[in-house]
């Protein structure tokens, strides 16, 4: 008793009994594989798939109902088989002969059958990652190749010269496996490269069982990655927590490096065993035949149809007069044949050379797109929660509008949309639902488009600090009672926000402005004092604001706009703690020096309070600017809460003085 | 060295020159060259036939169309292209020469081999 099954074959409905269909798609696999090799092979096994369905046509029409195992034979004998086709085929493959009747047809179902008598070492030039030495050498002691590789992975150290050196040693040849059972990767099961698929299919397990094995640390170190995640990659200090299980991962690439992708009908009955294999056959046949029917149910009459895959310029399309109208041809013929449900992938022969590069850059790659996920993840995740925070620090550096689109653009295009993407890939992944290479395209696309914003704005955020520039301004101070003059902090008095970043971090961000209460003034305490010698017999002081800008103009413009009110209560100089600038500038590096100018003879102290206000003057860019245009060899150093009197070229403590008075008369008494 | 192998080397010289003169004479379909080769007693394997077809066809020797059939698939029919006429009476010329010569010397060593005999 036979199961018999309705396929259709070069746009044929033919009733074949199963066996039959399984000898003929073996057979189909065989010609691909064969014809790979060859330009327009396509074409050629288009043509033979052809001839056989004409055959099997003439069959039926002689009144036999159904195509038998006997049919299919006869009809393979007559086109032949790959390795009659040429001799230099069969020459390649003459070693084999010896142990396999039939390489070319691989019957699963007696395999291991015929032993071979003579066994000698090779390279495996058909099953090679690299260069196939594994696979040989698997080959030679029966085991699956995929163990071999793991030992030369694992042991890599040792057995990489092992490696080199067989590689040198040994001949290729093209090896037939031996053994029954072997792990493969599974292309119908796959969620990345289906090693997980592979490892369910080899030990008769369902797939979420290995994949959950292998997510869980990965999940796991996400979520410790993402709560970890703090500001400061942008910002100095690198303290970025990569608490990552990175074991798993690699185990994850290197299987799928060596373990080989079951393509070929073979591959695959020695992937899950023959009974699981023709049990998925039939329910991938059960549906095209479903969907045939559905077909011949909306064209009733069409029995022929015609290729569109024939290409060349030659090709016309001539209707025989009353035959079949072309009228009623579907456009696309009906492609599903069943013999072609199983696409073989041909295995184009590379140099050894080529294959390792090309793996070396899949490791590349893989490592690449999986570090860049868990940034891309981390960041978004830390973005979300710092964004309360980032709002407030954004209007430093971005302007409304134009720059703030470019940002969102980023932000969601760039990192948000990738995320999105991936779980939308993953749930269609596990779901399988029908894959839109387009909408790949398109993500890809949009997030090429993200990091061009990012590019963009990044520019112009830093086009904001190419050019520097200062204004100042010269103040004569009324006459100073006495001689001394002292100067002291204006305290500001009302309250201000400061610029917070957040996340735990040191919220002083140096140089960062503190903003007022009403949010219409930026407030810099990047104030530096220097005390230089006068020209004459006042006190002067000069104001020197500077501000970065795109353009030297815009910079100047906001260097002028910068309010700095001090106040001079007779001989105390009262210097505000911040200066005021107006909101919409941004930060822009803006500075602030004072220059106090102390007549010769005269004092001057500085309270303790403006500690820190004798910094050097900051930017370097001002500073350089100033070195040019002043005379920065003049100002001179002092401390906070000491009285200094100017004394031609520099200043005198008063306390130093007393001393030398003191040595002075000490001296004098001896 | 087998026996096999050198037949087939020897088929496979001729295989070319036959087809295409199969086809010169009028287009045809590789059902109705294989039929006329097995007919004419030369050995053919069809598997071998279309690669050699797909060949000449990349080699614009051949050029073909499309043509429905009442039995089947829609099939190819094949005709010489000008280029494919020089290139079939080159071939001509050659087994011409071939076939003359094979013939002399041959023979010469079977009417050896029979006065041997007598």
């Amino acid at each position: 008793m036979k199961k018999v099954i309705n396929i259709n074959f070069q746009g044929q409905v033919i009733a074949i009994e199963e066996t039959a269909y399984e000898m003929l798609k073996r057979y189909i696999e065989s010609l691909k594989n064969y014809f790979s090799r060859e330009e327009g092979g396509d074409e050629i096994v288009n043509d033979i798939e052809n001839r056989i369905a004409e055959l099997f046509g003439n069959r039926l029409k002689h009144g036999i109902n159904v195509i038998t195992d006997e049919d299919v034979e006869a009809i393979t004998n007559s086109i032949g088989k790959p390795e009659d086709f040429d001799s230099d085929f069969e020459e390649a493959q003459k070693e084999n002969y010896a142990s396999h009747s039939k390489p070319s047809m691989p019957p699963p179902f007696e395999e291991n059958n015929n032993q071979s008598e003579s066994k000698s070492l090779y390279r495996d030039s058909k099953d090679k990652i690299i260069a196939g030495v594994c696979s040989g050498l698997a080959n030679y002691f029966k085991i699956d190749p995929v163990w071999m590789r793991l030992i030369f992975v694992v042991f890599f150290s040792v057995l990489f010269f092992v490696y080199i050196l067989l590689w040198i040693i040994l001949k290729p040849m093209p090896l037939e496996s031996s053994i029954a059972k072997r792990l493969y990767r599974n292309p119908n099961d796959k969620i990345i490269a289906g090693v997980c698929g592979g490892f369910a299919a080899y030990f008769k397990i369902d797939a979420w069982i290995p994949r959950l094995i292998f997510t869980i640390p990965l999940l796991l170190s996400v979520v410790g990655m993402a709560s970890f995640f703090p500001l400061n990659v942008f910002f100095g200090d690198f303290d970025f927590k990569w608490g990552f299980n990175w074991t798993v991962l690699l185990i994850y690439v290197v299987l799928w490096i060596i373990v080989p992708k079951a393509t070929t009908v073979k591959q695959k009955v020695e992937m899950m065993g023959e009974k699981d294999y023709i049990k998925s056959i039939r329910e991938t046949v059960s549906d095209n035949v479903a969907s045939v029917k559905s077909k011949e149910e909306s064209n009733p009459g069409i029995v022929s149809s015609i290729s569109t895959n024939t290409g060349g310029e030659s090709d016309e399309v001539v209707s025989n007069a009353g035959t079949v109208n072309m009228g009623d041809l579907p456009p696309e013929p009906p492609k599903y044949s069943a013999a072609r449900t199983a696409k073989a992938t041909p295995t184009p022969e590379r140099s050894g050379c080529l294959n390792a590069i090309l793996v070396f850059f899949k490791i590349f790659l893989g490592f690449a797109a999986v570090i860049i996920c868990m940034v891309m993840i981390a960041v978004s995740v830390g973005l979300i929660f710092a964004n309360v925070e980032l709002a407030s620090l954004k209007s430093l550096f971005i302007n409304q509008g134009y720059e703030s689109s470019l940002m969102w653009a980023f932000i969601i295009l760039a990192f948000a949309l990738p995320v999105v993407a991936m779980v939308i890939w993953l749930i269609r992944r596990a779901g399988n639902y029908k894959a839109y290479p387009v909408l790949g395209w398109i993500t890809v696309v949009l997030w090429i488009i993200g990091i061009v914003a990012g590019g963009v704005l990044a520019t112009r955020v830093t086009g904001k600090f190419k050019e520097i520039s200062y204004d100042e301004k010269n103040i004569q101070l009324s006459s100073v009672k006495g001689d001394k003059l002292y100067v002291d902090m204006l305290n500001y008095s009302k309250d201000y926000y400061t610029f917070d970043a957040g996340f735990g971090f040191d919220s002083e961000i140096d140089g960062l402005p503190n903003y007022t209460l009403n949010e219409d003034s930026l407030l810099f305490s990047d104030i530096s004092i220097q005390i230089t010698e006068s020209r004459d017999s006042l006190y002067h002081v000069a104001l020197i604001g500077s501000s970065a800008e795109h353009d030297l103009k815009v910079a100047k413009n906001n260097a002028q706009e910068f309010r700095y009110e001090f106040q001079q209560k007779d001989s105390v100089l009262l210097l505000p703690e911040f200066f005021s600038i107006p909101i919409n500038q941004g930060f822009r590096l803006q500075s602030m020096v004072v220059e106090i100018a102390v007549p010769l003879g005269k004092k001057i102290e500085i309270d303790d309070s403006l500690n820190g206000y004798e910094r050097g003057i900051s930017p370097d860019r001002l500073f350089n600017k100033l070195k040019k245009s002043r005379r920065l060899n003049d100002y001179l150093s002092w401390d906070t809460g000491k009285e200094y009197i100017m004394k031609r070229g520099e200043l005198e403590s008063a306390s130093d003085t007393v001393q030398h008075l003191q040595n002075d008369t000490t001296e004098m008494k001896r | 060295m087998n026996i096999e192998n050198t037949q087939s080397q020897m088929r496979k010289g001729v295989l070319e020159y036959c087809i295409l003169s199969i086809i010169k004479r009028g287009e045809a379909y590789p059902g109705d060259i294989i039929d006329e080769m097995k007919s004419s007693g030369l050995q053919l394997l069809e598997g071998t036939l279309y690669p050699l077809l797909n060949r000449l066809k990349n080699a614009e020797i051949l050029a073909y169309k499309w043509v429905e059939s009442t039995s089947g698939p829609p099939r190819k029919y094949f005709r010489l292209t000008d280029k494919g006429r020089v290139f079939y009476s080159l071939l001509e010329m050659t087994w011409n020469e071939l076939s003359n010569g094979v013939e002399a010397v041959t023979q010469k060593t079977i009417q050896e081999s029979n006065n041997e005999a007598k």
